[in-house]
């Protein structure tokens, strides 16, 4: 085990992607599953706070310690198992996402999770559930998550498996290693009908392994899991249609969207079905203009798609697209087509730029990121899209509007040059949110809680629920030792 | 005006290249193959000159290898080029090979002007353009960063060691493109679709001798690893010492 404490080797695990910084004493870096338990034996009979550490890529300041010590899973980072006759893999958390769907690839198989950040450790993606472009058709995290290991508080070891421990209606027993047990009273509440990764799972006849997926590091520590593989598809296609409206890429997206939902309930291949359904608007498109000097002149928005084709229908697929397009008078000429992989990992590195961007300016101006995560019902994110975008003209607000739009999963940017702006962007972003909620919509879809969205939390689900949601963490986590200040403020720990 | 573009389908610049089990050949196996870079570039400014010569201007895409050559002229022709020809080989040819066989077929034609990339990426021989322009007697630059044509004369900026060189050709001339020649389009919905209907030209490759054979392929030696020499201010002074005395950097 390396322990590291001088303040030059701990700068890194102090701060994420967000910019949210924080301070510790030192960071524990365990090669295996016995260090891990007796760090967590340790600081649980010191009732020193742990605060487990991935890559650093997260948006929400997850990862960023508040005191007590670092656990980070760095050095726990093989690839155990990929089983291709079963289409599964068993990975340590540290594992970086894009090296793993590099290598299940060479078995023909594909790791569908895929945010838009490569470089995330798999331990991280599952404690926040996270989802990306490609949700649209695949569905997030919590899909492809069969099996986990997790050291408890207590040094403890949980196994669980998908399918073997069931809630009844609402109550979930668990059994440790050590034959410890643990009843658990599951919060009666609606999720939001939207993609979500806002406080726990919790469901009628609920998994187990649904509640640790997205618990935000509060619960325990994932240091094994086997992941759901599927095969890889044939062929994709991969396109970025540059429209001269904004109301006509909106619509584009929304009627593919409509038609990819039919496809799936048909049962067709021969339709449309996107995977990925993004959406850039005209600030964002500026924003990159000098990156790609090949964006047309003078376009409102762009839209990218992919669809898997195969031989059989890839002519009738294209044929369909190319109506839709010009139906709602995309610039087809102009349109930028992925002819090989190469190039669809271009067309990626499109959409990936922006959110780069955004980051690389909270840097420039030192200020924290106020961006939105909200996804709101199919039905309301027109509304919800044109409210957010008004709020931000009328406050004469500098901002990027992008995201995964055939999800209603809205990214709007807020981008404060100091620390004055940065208020007064706060302001508009909670009648952002609040907008969201009263849409019956999620305050975060994919990034999680974290630190920095507590309060958005608090005013999702209410004081009840969330009083309910920190009675299993104090169950589990009886010191409160574990991801201090993720999604729970401290006043409902207490 | 006719232009002709030589175009090679190589392995993309991201696979991870296996030497095969011959020690000759590289293992195909799960390797996705691309238009070479380079050529990307050729077709590109094809297409611009076609755009500005207008009338009948007509851009022609010759390959030579096996039919798997067929996936990058059809990106060639989704770009917007007019025809494509395969010359078709599915034995290995070496430069001279394939300069011999390009060199046949467009003589046949008249073009005023061949654009090739400046070499390939899959064996980086970069001698084909200037073997071409010799069999075919035309004018030749490479390594071409701008290009300006001028009545029946091209001004091309060739890159050369520490600076460019300006140089007049007439035509009919063979260009070999150098990346920042210009900034390759990516194809249409449409071009995509009606690339997919044009067919392709199959013609037997001209016969050619190989003028040179592989010995041995072998990859370069790993990267060794990085050496920790301490972790704080301490491990400068060596850091320096190995800097200057065994990296001989400093």
């Amino acid at each position: 085990m390396i322990i590291k404490s001088s303040t030059d080797e701990i700068q890194n695990y102090l701060v994420d992607a967000s910019n949210f910084r924080g301070y510790c004493d030192a960071i524990y870096i365990p090669s295996g599953t016995m260090e891990v338990m007796n760090i967590l034996k340790e600081a649980n009979n010191k009732k020193q706070k742990v605060t487990v550490a991935g890559n650093g890529t997260g948006l929400t300041g997850g990862r960023v310690p508040q005191g007590g010590i670092v656990l980070s899973t760095e050095k726990m980072k093989n690839i155990i198992e990929i089983n291709s006759e079963h289409k599964f893999a068993v990975v340590e958390p540290a594992v970086i996402l894009k090296d793993f769907q590099d290598k299940v690839r060479e078995y023909n198989l594909l790791y569908p999770p895929d945010p838009t950040e490569g470089n995330c450790f798999i331990g991280g993606t599952i404690a926040t559930n996270a989802s990306g472009e490609k949700t649209f058709k695949y569905g997030s995290t919590r899909v492809y998550v069969n099996k986990l290991e997790i050291v408890l508080a207590d040094g403890d070891l949980l196994k669980l498996e998908r399918g073997r421990s069931i809630s009844e209606e609402y109550k979930l027993n668990l059994k440790t290693e050590s034959g410890k047990e643990y009843r658990i009273e599951i919060p009666v509440i609606d999720m939001p009908l939207t993609k979500n990764a806002a406080g726990y799972y919790c469901k009628k006849n609920m998994d187990a392994i649904d509640l640790f997926v997205g618990s935000e590091g509060t619960l325990g520590v994932i240091i094994k899991a086997e992941l759901k593989l599927v095969p890889y598809p044939e062929k994709i296609i991969s396109c970025i249609i540059f429209f001269n409206n904004e109301k006509d890429g909106l619509n584009f997206v929304f009627d593919a969207r409509d038609k990819s939902y039919r496809t799936r309930n048909k049962k067709s291949t021969a339709n449309i079905d996107a995977l990925a359904l993004e959406f850039l608007d005209e600030n964002s498109l500026n924003f990159i203009k000098e990156d790609y000097p090949q964006i047309p002149a003078n376009v409102k928005a762009a839209v990218w798609f992919e669809q898997e084709v195969n031989s059989s229908n890839e002519e009738i697929l294209l044929e369909q697209w190319m109506q839709l397009i010009n139906l709602h008078n995309g610039d087809e000429e102009s349109a930028w087509f992925a002819a090989n992989e190469k190039e669809k990992k271009n067309l990626e590195e499109f959409r990936y730029k922006i959110a780069l961007k955004v980051t690389d300016y909270l840097a420039q101006y030192n200020v924290n990121k106020l961006g939105t995560d909200m996804a709101v019902p199919n039905e309301r994110f027109n509304e919800f899209y044109y409210f957010c975008t008004e709020e931000m003209k009328k406050n004469k607000f500098n901002y990027v509007a992008y995201g995964h739009f055939g999800n209603s999963h809205l990214h709007l940017n807020l981008l404060p040059r100091n620390e004055s702006e940065y208020e007064k962007g706060k302001i508009i972003y909670k009648g952002i949110y609040t907008k969201a909620i009263e849409l019956g919509g999620t305050v975060s879809a994919e990034h999680g809680i974290g630190k920095i969205k507590t309060d958005y939390l608090l005013e999702m689900y209410g004081e009840k629920v969330l009083r309910e949601m920190a009675k299993i963490k104090k169950q589990l986590d009886p010191n409160l030792i574990l991801g201090y200040g993720n999604i729970f403020k401290e006043s409902f720990l207490k | 005006m006719n232009i002709a573009v030589c175009v090679s389908h190589v392995p993309d610049t991201a696979t991870k290249i296996k030497i095969g089990d011959d020690n000759k050949t590289i293992n195909k196996a799960g390797v996705t193959y691309i238009i070479n870079p380079y050529d990307e570039f050729a077709v590109e400014e094809a297409l611009t000159w076609k755009e500005k010569a207008g009338g009948d201007s007509k851009i022609t895409i010759l390959s030579v290898g096996g039919d798997s050559n067929k996936e990058t002229i059809r990106k060639a022709l989704a770009m917007g080029a007019d025809d494509g020809i395969l010359l078709k080989d599915d034995n290995p040819r070496d430069s001279m090979g394939i300069a011999k066989a390009l060199s046949k077929e467009i003589k046949s034609h008249k073009f005023d002007v061949v654009f090739c990339g400046k070499q390939s990426v899959d064996y980086d021989a970069g001698a084909v353009p200037q073997m071409l322009a010799e069999f075919l007697d035309y004018s030749c630059a490479t390594v071409v960063v701008a290009l300006k044509m001028d009545g029946n004369k091209i001004i091309a900026e060739r890159e050369v060691e520490g600076g460019r060189e300006v140089v007049e050709l007439e035509l009919p001339a063979v260009i070999g493109a150098q990346k920042g020649l210009n900034e390759p389009r990516y194809a249409s919905l449409k071009g995509i679709m009606s690339a997919k209907k044009k067919t392709i030209e199959e013609k037997p490759a001209a016969q050619a001798e190989n003028l040179s054979e592989i010995i041995k392929m072998y990859s370069p030696p790993a990267k060794q690893s990085g050496r920790i020499l301490g972790t704080d201010a301490s491990a400068v002074p060596e850091l320096v010492r190995l800097l200057r005395e065994e990296a001989k950097v400093i």
